[in-house]
């Protein structure tokens, strides 16, 4: 059996988790989803309409805010309960956080940043990106972590009639033993935006020349329900805060719409980028990188296109 | 790590009152941030760990085949002879990174600890007497402000600190300045190596295979070559050398390595494979008149931050090992004997005089000099001192620091200034063999945090925007091989520096080279810089 842990915030479920499903659903073994928190029935709900064979809720008040001890110590209980073969995780700050000590918790090898699995291996980016290796986890029973992106997250199974059946797992948790005591979050980690969760992206490089011209991108990214991201250059002038950039030193993002703006794609952007489903970049340089990748190409000047889209889009 | 691993073995030889030995490397791992060509002369190593096979000693392959090749564009004539300095026979080509990491299992083993991440930033003086280092600090951010993680730096005490910060280390460079350790000697001459390593189709080459070139794409008054060494598994190490001594200030040793790649000897290896691995690192040729007094109250210099390399040969990693094992030596008996003072710390320079390092250094000591005087003079006197010893009319011969010889554009093109942005000679940039800085810099893996000052420290950056701009046309740009100093538009129609700091290989290049001296290179936050696995 697999078991996916799915991860949600204040009864929002994060949705690499639904990634995550697709992930396990590949894979010919019967799947579980687990789901940590406090009054989560909802959601849970909400999970059993995938087609897998149970959601497994363990609700619990010390799992009201999330605690790296917290979780630890119910999904160790959950793995010991279960005995999956293997636990499959969206590779989430979140799970960076905790996945590593649950693994030295239960004794089992992890996997993590996973991109596909292959014939029982899995494949995962080294090096920044570049190269792709394949691993084999050395024991059994591994936990695994899959990159944000990597799946799609509309490719899940669903039940055609009725839903999963949702069980509560029996776990109590010694509230003595998590050691954490979670704050509000910050001020800046309410502000600092998760472009990997947004479905378009519009994103300007240098090709925008100024910080003045930046109102008319943001009028695309309206009209188009996306998110503004940009490339270094951009970030590094301070024209755009440092949680919009893409790529090996900013976020790595694979939204569904990819619209690259003046951005010329040196390797370093496009490894934050290159899992987009949809790439159109509009730059003035035929010859620019960017067009290896894109599945559209427009060569001209921005500031012709961009207007003409804005109109046509709010039309 | 020679010096760590002699200090355990010295310990546990002759017992005593147990040390405390402790490492700090700048690099998030070991190793990672350990770039040379690289072949290696085993005779330090078969004294430091004599059993390294059984060890397992990451030597890649033994040296079979050797060639040397003079190049003009399209052609290449190879030397009837391989000349006695280039001769590798027995040695071994070497990924330097994993023998060092290698190196470091065995120092770990013996109970030393090795602190990853953690630079020395600054050395810690009383008086003129070294009584330690202050680690760098954590977590501090662009401007400065202190950031939610903050870690002031550490202070170490120690009764000897054993400097081996590698090549214009700035932990050298400061205790140089301070404590006055090059009085009386001849400035230091550095070079650039840029180095790739391929992977190419298995049966192109026979590993174990060193060639080395001179000419092409260098002109006859640059010092410098290439060198390309290869390894099982089709992988290739290919770099170019060049002398930090060059008149031109247009020269660009980044695409100087570019054109390298387009010559009929290499488009015929390299063809069909694929660039691995991308990396730089300056290297001290000046030889034995520019090594400083590696000692004082307290202190011992060692390796490639005291220039112990053989520039003839190529070659300095068995003289690091070795001036690290006399340096560990000269300690443990300072220590055992209650006398740190530089009068007892004076027996580790005795032990290099009675060494093989300078029976190997002291003949070949006015060799990168001569170079001054172009590549003809060059090679003839090079192969006249094999004979003679290194004898010239005036020992030391008299030379010049390199950022020196950098020549004004209006001096070098005389009526022809040339456009500081556009190169005066452009390579096709196709990515597949040929490729610009910015990709390169993808292939060193060099990453920073980002929100933490710049650890390139330029103290006038007016100089660039103005007089740098018209003198020399921002020869930055050019010999950086990791795109750090960019020129941009100011707006006003001018240019104005920016630093794209992250994008560091800590060759230290710009350190050395700049003319007007106004960059400072200093250690970023802990465990930033390039990742050289493999390299």
């Amino acid at each position: 059996m697999i078991l996916v842990v799915a991860e949600q915030r204040d009864g929002v479920l994060n949705r690499a988790s639904w990634e995550t499903i697709a992930a396990a659903q590949q894979l010919s073994a019967p799947v579980a989803v687990a789901l940590l928190g406090s009054g989560i029935d909802a959601l849970a709900t909400e999970l059993a309409t995938a087609d897998v064979s149970a959601v497994l809720v363990v609700d619990h008040p010390a799992l009201a805010s999330y605690t790296a001890d917290g979780t630890v110590l119910a999904l160790a209980a959950l793995i010991e309960q279960e005995q999956p073969d293997r636990v499959f995780f969206p590779h989430t700050y979140q799970t960076r956080d905790f996945a590593p000590a649950l693994a030295a918790r239960v004794k089992r090898p992890i996997v993590t940043d996973v991109v596909a699995t292959k014939d029982g291996r899995y494949v995962r980016p080294v090096f920044q990106g570049k190269l792709m290796a394949e691993v084999e986890a050395a024991g059994a029973a591994p936990l695994v972590t899959f990159q944000i992106g990597a799946y799609r997250a509309d490719s899940v199974a669903k039940k055609t009639t009725g839903s999963a059946e949702i069980r509560r797992a029996s776990i109590d948790i010694d509230s003595s033993r998590i050691r954490q005591k979670p704050e509000a979050p910050f001020k800046e980690a309410r502000q600092s935006v998760d472009l990997s969760q947004a479905e378009r992206i519009v994103a300007v490089g240098r090709g925008i020349k100024g910080q003045e011209h930046l109102s008319v991108v943001e009028q695309l990214a309206k009209a188009l329900g996306a998110e503004i991201a940009a490339s270094r250059p951009i970030c590094d002038a301070g024209w755009l805060p440092m949680d919009r950039q893409i790529g090996s030193s900013g976020q790595t993002v694979a939204p569904k719409l990819y619209l690259a703006l003046g951005i010329s794609g040196a390797i370093q952007h496009l490894v934050g980028m290159k899992s987009s489903r949809v790439i159109v970049a509009i730059n003035k340089d035929p010859e620019a990188p960017i067009f290896e990748l894109a599945d559209y190409g427009i060569v001209g000047d921005l500031f012709e296109i961009v207007p003409a889209m804005i109109a046509e889009l709010n039309k | 790590m020679s010096a760590a691993l002699r200090l355990a073995q010295l310990q546990k030889a002759r017992g005593g009152a147990p040390l405390a030995i402790a490492v700090l490397e700048k690099a998030r791992e070991i190793g990672a941030h350990s770039l040379s060509g690289a072949v290696l002369d085993p005779s330090t190593l078969a004294q430091l760990v004599p059993d390294f096979a059984a060890k397992g000693a990451p030597l890649a392959a033994q040296v079979h085949h050797e060639a040397v090749y003079f190049l003009t564009e399209r052609r290449k004539f190879r030397a009837p002879i391989i000349p006695p300095p280039f001769q590798n026979h027995g040695n071994y080509v070497i990924s330097l990174s994993r023998f060092v990491k290698w190196l470091g299992g065995l120092v770990e083993a013996e109970g030393v600890d090795i602190f990853t991440g953690f630079p020395a930033a600054d050395p810690l003086l009383e008086g003129k007497a070294v009584v330690g280092v202050r680690t760098g600090d954590r977590g501090i951010g662009k401007h400065g402000e202190r950031k939610s993680t903050f870690e002031p730096g550490v202070e170490i005490r120690a009764k000897v600190t054993i400097v081996t910060d590698g090549v214009r280390g700035n932990l050298t460079k400061e205790l140089i300045k301070r404590l006055q350790l090059d009085a009386g000697r001849s400035p230091q001459l550095y070079a650039i190596g840029i180095k790739e390593l391929w992977e190419v189709p298995k049966d192109r080459i026979a590993p174990g295979t060193v060639m080395h070139t001179l000419g092409y794409p260098l002109k006859f008054e640059e010092f410098g070559g290439a060198f390309i060494y290869t390894m099982p598994d089709g992988l290739v190490s290919l770099g170019l050398v060049t002398g930090l001594s060059y008149r031109d200030p247009m020269f660009d040793p980044h695409l100087a390595f570019q054109r390298l790649k387009q010559h009929p000897l290499l488009t015929s290896l390299l063809e069909g494979g694929r660039l691995v691995r991308y990396g730089a690192k300056a290297l001290p040729e000046g030889g034995w008149h520019t090594i400083p007094r590696v000692y004082a109250d307290g202190l011992l210099l060692a390796g490639d931050a005291a220039a112990f390399v053989n520039s003839m040969r190529l070659k300095g990693i068995h003289l690091a090992m070795k001036t690290g094992m006399l340096a560990a030596e000269a300690a443990f008996d300072a220590i055992a004997a209650g006398d740190v003072s530089a009068a007892s710390l004076r027996r580790y320079e005795q032990a290099i005089d009675a060494s093989d390092v300078r029976r190997e250094l002291y003949p070949v000591r006015n060799v990168h000099q001569s170079f001054e005087r172009g590549l003809v003079f060059g090679v003839a006197y090079s192969g006249l001192s094999l004979v003679t010893g290194g004898w010239w009319f005036r020992d030391p011969m008299p030379s010049r620091a390199g950022h020196e010889l950098t020549e004004k554009l209006a001096t070098y093109y005389q009526r022809d200034v040339p456009d500081p942005d556009v190169p005066v000679e452009p390579v096709k940039i196709d990515r597949q063999l040929t490729f610009d800085r910015l990709t390169n810099v993808h292939y060193s893996g060099t990453r920073h945090a980002e929100d933490q000052p710049s650890h390139l420290i330029v103290h006038d950056t007016d100089i660039c925007r103005t007089r740098c701009r018209v003198e020399y046309g921002n020869p930055c740009t050019r010999f950086c091989p990791a795109n750090v100093y960019e020129m941009v538009d100011a707006g006003d129609g001018t240019k104005r520096l920016q630093i794209n700091a992250s994008n560091c290989v800590h060759c230290k290049t710009c350190d050395i080279m700049d003319p007007y001296q106004i960059i400072d290179w200093v250690p970023p936050e802990g465990g930033g810089g390039p990742n050289y696995e493999g390299m």
